[in-house]
């Protein structure tokens, strides 16, 4: 079957720009792999970083978020709040055990085409180089860690 | 006259004024001490300090926004005050704040270490640098420094940073500069064993949310969606990765905002050391953006702002 | 709920490449999935058609369509599935196309991608919500914010068009740079007799109110419902009583005064009407030359004014106006020279700007149209124009093109010639920018029919030699330097954004680049628009442009706010913020973060809590994304929906 090496790639895309850059890639036929999934939000001042970390810890391999250049925001201000935001979660990931790599943010608009099938198959590579996400284990029950606590 | 005697006349001579103070009291044993609501003269005899003031008790102050309280509070509390205010949860003229030098904390999961079950524990004595305990009649001691918690071994406002009342002389601060070395220490570990050491904590949790519970600046109350589950952020199945997604939510929503007072820690029935993501963010906030929550309490919350050119911020290229 | 899910073939676009049949089959198996096809053209009139008749058939509750971008298409299936009955949000789209097909030829990953995008789409739906609009009333009332030559023209098309205008001016008269100008390019017909009489309109027209010597304070509201709050400087005088005679000018002792009117050129006095046809005509004080107001001395103007107009005392004033659009007509500043220093430019008195020699040229300048040096007087024999100062010169941070600076030069070198026929112009230029009607033609009459000697190079430095100006720069067509004895030396400065401009865009909630200039909504499709509803843009504030570009988005903006006032009713947008009371805890932080100040505090039952103003919420989402407990969603993009899509992505 092709395809089988596929990895869980999600992206969240801000409709104003990266998503319209998405969508010029594909106008282009600029090739890209398939293992992006693209999730479409109004702003990427809507990105809450717990996002990311739902989709990490839900089965994601690897998670790419991308908004309008800074000053390009449709909304003036949002990419700004979210530069912060999403700055300060993925220097949070190397504590949390997991390798930085696996999440990036960056800007493309709406004319970015080949910017776009550049980010995604650099990113793609990236998440391949990193490979899938390790998972934690089935806990046993906590009943009994607590017995043992003795706490 | 003693810094206790000082901050009892203080509260006393303030509580007619307002609705209720709060402070600590012997608890159920001589090693728990437990938060004390004084509203009458007389509550305010029971009072102690000392270093088994473990709780933060601004903690209270968001649910008593409307009311006249007084709090007492360590140098590490009073960072939640000045959070709380900053952040409108309280309002700072409601609140009046009694601070005193605080030598520190015990951290009693360090003291069983030292000291072996103290389940039955009959008296509790510190003596200069020494904490002494009676357990099953038998006399058992270690020095203060070897049970402090670790914050206290990092600290440096043992004095409250916002206060109306002071009792005592300020102290000198154990530390000048915090160099988040155990966060440091802890990203120097491969990365599978990071993973591996929140794997192994993890699956302890018995999510019984005290570590929000305890949490001062944890605002979202009776709507966490822990329980809420809406939005539905975690599910209620028993899998390690809803309660690691707990804790990340817990960490991020105090992200710019956790004044490091350690509660969440200290309230883990089961010893998880949580207060690590925060010390990981509080160090990146640092470092992002010059901020740490509490210290000024006109500074602007980091992630409520922005600047067009972030200094510290470094994009990277594709 | 019964969902149906539509997989388009798009002719071979998607088909060629995702088996659509299959992730037809596949659709079928997802939850609430009651019905499941594909299909030839989704957005063709019978593939229209089949998504309305499934609907009646298998009475669904809410369609998927998976095709091509929503940018696309999302607008028309809405309209399919509203024909059907149903709530237009009642819809997703899945991009297999853009998204999938077209970017790569794996056909079994592709239907596999195809089929999980679609799964995405249909668990969205599963927790869509129908959605509403608001209508509110529109205040058919616009505001035009800069009485230039843009302003002007959006003005009198909007009161033309019925509409009440508001049109506000920093100075004390409209009219702007163009006034300012001698001749225009490339019909070189006297500018003033172009735009007089268009001020004048402006003057009598009924429908216009003009705020001169006015700035804007603070704006409120929303499209349809602006509050704006105006502030007009102290003009020293009583216009309701000032005739503009003009007798105060010329009894005023003070006459050094600085003269912004002629740029300097020139000094005018502490009291004074700025050109003779200015709109309003009336008197204004400047207070830094006044002696009364300075030294508490003088008063003459006070004594001799016919109307007992002038008042000492006059402060400035604080009012309101309401409007329902605004249109922003700003216009441009002129580059600061004097930061370049190799130039001598601010220093040498014979290195003017170009807009400073327009006004030694206009017969109604300080020099009554002779062109004479402002050091000696003299008239100057070798003139050199230098091109693109504070224009594509990244060192000085303007990297862009101003646009219109080579097209004035030539047209000041033609005029140079009319009036001193004996002499020399020299022009240094990097490139010949002339893309107008007419344009290239005008340029090539300055060269050929007026003999100025065009240099490719840009100047190195200009310093005095006796009374010339030695100009010393490369030829980069000859490949050698060149110097030249010049007796005037113009700087074609650059334009910049209006001094302020920023400050205003965030008065008004809407972008701007770095530079300052406003940022339009789209650079192709919306140029006149910005991202504030109701809030449009005309002339240089947008981009650096000539007078026929500023004219016409004069009207353009103008034709935009009629076509917003041809309703008598406005509905929102219902993807916006709503606030959950209940959870609600009243921190603040949403209001805190919203770019668009649409959410306030409200007290409810002696608690603080955020509400939503509906009309001003434009659907970012920042204050979702923002609050902890997650109280106030962004209705269509909630918490749980994009929760769902993730969880429809990774868990399945």
């Amino acid at each position: 079957m092709s395809g089988v090496n596929e990895l869980r790639i999600v992206g969240f895309l801000c409709n104003w720009c990266s998503y319209g850059g998405a969508d010029a890639a594909g106008v282009g036929r600029l090739a890209q792999p398939t293992d992006l999934r693209i999730i479409r939000m109004p702003c990427s001042g809507r990105i809450n970083p717990l996002f990311v970390a739902r989709t990490l810890l839900s089965g994601a391999d690897g998670v790419l978020v991308s908004g309008c250049h800074p000053r390009d925001c449709h909304y003036a201000e949002g990419n700004f709040y979210a530069r912060r935001r999403l700055e300060v979660f993925k220097r949070l990931l190397p504590t949390l055990g997991i390798d930085p790599g696996r999440f990036e943010y960056t800007w493309v608009s709406a004319s970015e085409g080949q910017r776009w099938q550049t980010v995604v198959t650099t990113f793609t590579e990236q998440i391949h180089r990193l490979g899938p996400m390790p998972r934690f284990s089935p806990g046993e029950a906590c009943v009994a860690v607590l017995a043992e606590s003795g706490g | 006259m003693n810094v206790l005697s000082q901050l009892k006349e203080q509260i006393a001579a303030t509580l007619p004024n307002l609705d209720l103070v709060i402070g600590w009291e012997r608890g159920f044993d001589p090693l728990h001490h437990t938060p004390l609501f004084m509203r009458r003269p007389e509550d305010v005899e029971r009072l102690v300090i000392d270093a088994l003031c473990v709780h933060n008790l601004a903690v209270y102050l968001p649910g008593l926004k409307n009311k006249k309280v007084g709090v007492a509070v360590k140098g590490c509390d009073s960072r939640a005050v000045n959070q709380l205010a900053r952040e409108g949860l309280i309002k700072r003229e409601n609140v009046v704040v009694f601070g005193f030098p605080c030598d520190g904390a015990a951290d009693l999961t360090k003291v069983r270490r030292q000291l072996g079950d103290i389940s039955g524990v009959q008296s509790a004595a510190l003596e200069g640098d020494l904490l002494r305990v009676v357990v099953d009649g038998k006399e058992r001691e270690t020095p203060l420094k070897d049970v402090l918690a670790d914050k206290c071994l990092r600290c440096r406002y043992p004095n409250a940073l916002t206060h109306d009342h002071f009792a005592g002389e300020p102290r000198e601060a154990r530390v000048q500069t915090d160099d988040y070395k155990d966060v440091v220490d802890f990203e120097a570990l491969p990365l599978e064993a990071r993973f591996a050491h929140w794997q192994q904590e993890m699956q302890r949790c018995i999510r019984c949310y005290a570590c929000r519970n305890a949490c001062p600046m944890c605002v979202c109350r009776d709507h966490c969606v822990a329980q809420s589950r809406d939005p539905h952020w975690v599910t209620q199945e028993d899998e390690t990765r809803e309660k690691w997604m707990f804790q990340i939510i817990h960490a991020m929503h105090l992200a710019g905002r956790c004044v490091e007072c350690g509660e969440c820690q200290r309230a883990c029935p089961v010893d998880i050391p949580i207060l690590a993501l925060k010390r990981k963010l509080n160090k990146e906030i640092r470092e992002l953006f010059d901020f740490e929550a509490g210290v000024d309490p006109q500074a602007v919350p980091p992630l409520l702002s922005f600047q067009v050119e972030e200094k510290n911020i470094n994009e990277r290229g594709w | 709920m019964k969902i149906g899910v539509f997989i388009c073939h798009c002719g071979s676009n998607i088909a060629g490449t995702v088996d659509t049949a299959q992730v037809a089959r596949t659709a079928l198996e997802f939850p609430d999935v009651a019905f499941a096809t594909d299909t030839m053209y989704a957005c063709s009139e019978p593939g229209q058609e089949a998504i309305v008749q499934a609907i009646k058939d298998h009475g669904l509750d809410g369609v998927v369509v998976s095709s091509c971008t929503p940018l696309m298409h999302e607008p028309t299936f809405r309209r399919t599935v509203e024909r059907a009955g149903l709530n237009r949000f009642m819809f997703e789209m899945a991009n297999i196309r853009e998204h999938v097909s077209w970017i790569g030829k794996d056909t079994e990953a592709n239907t596999r991608k195809a089929a999980e995008l679609t799964r995405m789409a249909v668990e969205k739906l599963r927790r869509n919500m129908p959605l509403f609009a608001k209508q509110f009333e529109v205040n058919k009332r616009v505001l035009v914010v800069g009485g230039g030559v843009a302003g002007i023209q959006a003005a009198l098309d909007c009161a033309d068009g019925g509409r009440e205008v508001v049109l506000v001016e920093r100075e004390s008269t409209i009219g702007g740079k163009m006034a300012k100008l001698d001749k225009t390019f490339p019909t070189v017909d006297c500018s003033s007799c172009v735009l007089g009489p268009k001020m004048v309109d402006v003057a009598q027209h009924p429908k216009i109110t003009v705020h001169a010597l006015s700035e804007i304070e603070d704006v409120k509201g929303f499209v349809g419902n602006f509050e704006i709050a105006i502030r007009r400087k102290a003009a020293y005088v009583d216009w309701a009583k000032c005739t503009g005679c003009g007798l105060c000018m010329e009894k005023c002792p003070s006459r050094k005064s600085l003269d912004r009117f002629n740029e300097g050129v020139g000094t005018t006095t502490a009291i004074n009407i700025p050109f003779p046809q200015a709109i309003p005509k009336k008197a204004v004080i400047d207070p830094a030359f006044c002696l009364k107001l300075t030294k508490d001395k003088c008063g003459v103007c006070a004594k001799i004014c016919p109307t007992q107009a002038i008042d000492f005392k006059q402060q400035e004033a604080l009012f309101t106006e309401q409007v329902g659009a605004v249109i922003a007509a700003t216009g441009y500043d002129l580059f600061d020279i004097s930061k370049y220093g190799e130039y001598g430019a601010g220093k040498l008195p014979d290195v003017i700007t170009g807009l400073q020699y327009e006004r030694l040229l206009s017969a109604s300048g300080p020099t009554g149209g002779h062109v004479q040096r402002p050091s000696d007087g003299r008239e100057p024999k070798t003139v050199v124009f230098v091109q693109c100062v504070g224009s594509r010169d990244k060192s000085v941070d303007r990297p862009y093109c101003s646009g219109f600076c080579c097209m004035y030069t030539a047209k000041q070198v033609i005029l140079t010639r009319d009036h001193i026929p004996d002499s020399t112009s020299y022009v240094f230029y990097m490139d010949i920018r002339a893309p107008g009607k007419m344009y290239d033609e005008f340029t090539r009459r300055a060269m050929e029919e007026y003999g100025a000697r065009y240099v490719r190079g840009r100047v190195a430095m200009i310093y005095p030699k006796g009374d010339k100006y030695v100009v010393r720069g490369a030829d980069t067509l000859m490949g050698t330097q060149v110097e030249v004895e010049a007796d005037l030396v113009v700087l074609a400065a650059g334009a910049e954004a209006s001094q302020g401009a920023g400050k205003l865009a965030e008065k008004l909630r809407i972008s701007y680049d770095k530079y300052g200039f406003f940022l339009e909504s789209h650079p192709k499709l919306r140029p006149v628009e910005t991202n504030t509803a109701g809030v449009y843009l005309a002339g240089s504030c947008q981009g650096p442009k000539d007078i026929p570009a500023s004219v016409a988005q004069g009207s353009a903006a103008a034709a935009k706010v009629l076509a917003l006032f041809s309703k008598d009713k406005l509905e929102n947008d219902p993807m916006i913020a709503a606030v959950d009371i209940r959870r609600c805890v009243g921190c603040g932080k949403c209001i805190q973060v919203c770019p668009f100040k649409a959410i306030k505090e409200v007290d409810f039952r002696g608690e603080p809590k955020a509400e939503v103003i509906e009309t001003v919420c434009q659907g970012c989402g920042l204050c979702t994304a923002t609050c902890p407990q997650g109280a106030i969603q962004l209705a269509h993009f909630t918490d749980n929906q994009i929760l769902a899509e993730v969880n429809a992505l990774c868990l399945a």
